[in-house]
């Protein structure tokens, strides 16, 4: 009886997953039991296809999600690696043409995932079963339910080539405005991850966003003058790698992919704060049941501790699931924050705030970098 | 008495059946038609884009909704207002229009001489070298040229290497408007080259000749006689530079270090990166508006005539 259930409609298979949940949660949801549970599950697909960035980033979500999921339940991951922005478009046009969308998974900003969540293109994941072990950074924030799994934080630190600042590390965002690093800084070319920390740095309050962020682009001005580069995440760690640039505002992991390559590289939080922001999973509507029903256990693996641990470790980033243990080079890091403390120096601002105002935010700044 | 079997022999009855089943299918009525049915390649293509215009006109009359990131239902010439007033695409539309007049200018200048060269050089080695290096560029993609540029011309780059030996500290050279001017230059001169030299071919060695015999001499000869006859080529060169250049997204984005956008940069942040379809679409049909501008004033200046068509008239 329990077994023609499980082969039956969705809202069974999802009161089997809960079940299975409970169970995995008493027998210590071991590889073999989960192997043993998809074994009656729907029919198994030859391959999913998730979208990923490139470089470690790709390297890492196969090391530590997309290898231990095949090995488990034999599907192969397809990575594809269309920029998370231009996958937006064909994934909303094939759901508004009930198509079938390009991907089974998409592995996204939190900022970017709400926009689809908000247009109704997401998948609801509330009964992924492993949400139960999750931290409350796995929520998005603004949301009903969960349309998006958020998978890890990471921060916009401030990187540098330490034999640029002779006197120390940069305590200060301000101290970028030296005439000495004129045409050697890079900002992402939308400014994300900046606005935030310009605001403060340019004597304003984190509580006017987005009411009144004049000082953010009185700053953003000011930095302008310095002619920095504006590029992506491969581009940053290309710029230090080649001597381009001294220092960036970029996420941790593009620096530490850079150090990894043997550049000398060192960044810090400095005293204005740093962005602080998390990216997730998540599933586009329109796909068949039965690969419907793995991508959901694919993004259910991707939160579980062993996979988390093997992820993040490559990304150096903290992830959602209690008791990671951070990267040896990344003990005490300010960019892997593990405790409340941690946080004190970091900036959040929530994901529907973003999403409603980050059209404006980016034309600003692309206005008066393009000026 | 039977004709023999060779006086009509099988393969001209094999042809009267397939001339008589030619006839069935397309009579001579139809001929008139001909010109028409050769017309429909090319209608069907501008049907299609007419199509894809139509629907990019569309989306540019409807807003982004942030709380659904849903287009508007109803019309609304908002986008077209943002895209006149907002200082940032005003900068990028004047920087695009500024850069694809100066690369066309440059382009034909260093253009001219390399096609008057393979055209008119007497040694078929030089002509062969010639025209291997205007063709090998051709299966170098854009974007990979690009990537030539910063390894060329990057901080630890080929240039500023050279230039540490004679104890230059490094230059700049790349992530500002000249290096995306001198990408544009490089990418377009195949182009050019390839547009003025059937130009060139037309014109008769001998009136050069004529024009030295009278006492002209190779300036003079160049200006009065070359110039004015290669005027087709010129106009033809400069449209597709001029065109290609005003829509050219590789150069600015990859050469331009994110700071020297031309308006297809503008675009694409606009469909990709802030989700706006609508803006996108509206500064997409400007660029087209922009471009048809150009080709129209360059008619009206030279006329069509100036590319060779409507010769057989004159």
């Amino acid at each position: 009886m329990s077994r023609q259930r499980l082969i039956l409609p969705t809202v069974r298979r999802r009161s089997f997953l809960q079940g299975a949940a409970a169970l995995g949660g008493a027998a210590g949801l071991s590889a073999l039991g989960m192997a043993r549970a998809f074994a009656q599950e729907p029919e198994k697909p030859r391959e999913i296809i998730v979208r990923a960035w490139g470089g470690s980033w790709v390297e890492s979500l196969k090391a530590g999600v997309s290898d231990s999921f095949t090995k488990m339940t034999g599907i192969a991951v397809r990575h594809d690696l269309t920029e998370d922005n231009e996958i937006q478009p064909k994934i909303w046009a094939a759901v508004a043409q009930k198509r079938i969308p390009p991907i089974h998974v998409n592995w996204d900003t939190t900022t970017n995932a709400t926009k689809s969540a908000l247009r109704g293109v997401t998948e609801d994941l509330s009964d992924l079963p492993n949400l139960k072990n999750v931290t409350e950074l796995a929520k998005p924030v603004g949301l009903d339910g969960y349309p998006i799994v958020n998978t890890y934080g990471y921060v916009y630190v401030l990187a540098y080539r330490p034999s640029a600042f002779p006197n120390g590390a940069p305590k200060s965002w301000k101290e970028l405005l030296d005439p000495k690093f004129k045409g050697r800084i890079a900002f992402y070319n939308d400014g994300i991850g900046f606005h935030f920390p310009a605001q403060v740095a340019g004597g304003g309050k984190l509580e006017d966003i987005p009411g009144n962020m004049q000082p953010a682009w009185d700053f953003i001005a000011k930095m302008k003058e310095q002619q920095p580069l504006l590029g992506e995440d491969p581009d940053f760690t290309t710029w230090f790698q080649k001597g381009e640039i001294d220092a960036a505002c970029t996420i941790s992991t593009n620096a530490r992919e850079a150090r990894k390559n043997g550049i000398d590289i060192a960044w810090v939080i400095p005293e204005e704060g740093a962005k602080f922001d998390t990216d997730g999973l998540w599933i586009p509507k329109g796909l068949p049941e039965n690969e419907l029903y793995w991508a959901k256990q694919y993004i259910n693996h991707a939160l579980t501790k062993e996979a988390q641990q093997v992820w993040l470790d490559g990304l150096g980033l903290p992830g959602v699931v209690p008791g990671l243990t951070p990267p040896a080079d990344l003990i005490n890091d300010p960019s892997y924050p593990t405790k409340e403390e941690d946080f004190s120096h970091l900036i959040r601002i929530s994901s529907k705030i973003q999403v409603e105002n980050e059209s404006d935010w980016f034309a600003k700044f692309k206005a008066i970098m393009q000026g | 008495m039977r004709a023999a079997r060779t006086a009509y022999p099988l393969t001209w009855r094999i042809m009267d059946v397939l001339e008589a089943f030619a006839a069935f299918v397309w009579p001579t009525s139809f001929r008139r038609a001909i010109p028409y049915l050769l017309l429909a390649p090319a209608l069907l293509l501008v049907g299609l884009l007419v199509l894809g215009l139509i629907q990019i006109g569309d989306l540019s009359l409807r807003t982004l909704d942030t709380s659904t990131f849903l287009l508007s239902e109803n019309y609304t010439l908002a986008n077209y207002r943002k895209a006149l007033t907002e200082p940032l695409f005003v900068v990028v539309a004047t920087r695009s229009l500024t850069g694809s007049l100066i690369v066309t200018v440059v382009t034909l200048i260093f253009a001219f001489p390399y096609a008057y060269l393979m055209v008119r050089t007497r040694s078929a080695g030089l002509r062969k070298f010639l025209l291997i290096a205007l063709f090998l560029p051709f299966f170098i993609g854009q974007v990979v040229r690009a990537y030539g540029w910063l390894i060329i011309l990057g901080n630890q780059g080929m240039v500023n290497e050279a230039l540490g030996l004679i104890g230059v500290a490094p230059l700049r050279l790349l992530y500002n408007y000249p290096a995306v001017l001198f990408g544009l230059v490089q990418y377009m001169l195949p182009f050019a080259v390839l547009m003025l030299a059937p130009a060139l071919t037309a014109i008769p060695e001998e009136l050069e000749t004529a024009a030295a015999s009278l006492g002209a001499n190779w300036v003079h000869s160049f200006i009065h006689v070359v110039l004015p006859l290669a005027r087709p080529g010129l106009v033809g060169a400069g449209l597709v530079v001029v065109t290609l250049s005003l829509t050219d997204f590789a150069m600015p984005a990859i050469l331009g270090g994110g700071s020297q956008d031309f308006i297809a940069n503008a675009i694409y942040d606009q469909f990709f990166r802030t989700s706006d379809q609508g803006l996108g679409a509206t500064l997409a049909l400007m660029l087209v508006a922009l471009g048809s501008l150009l080709v129209g004033i360059v008619f009206t200046l030279f006329g069509a005539g100036t590319l060779a068509m409507g010769r057989a008239r004159q």
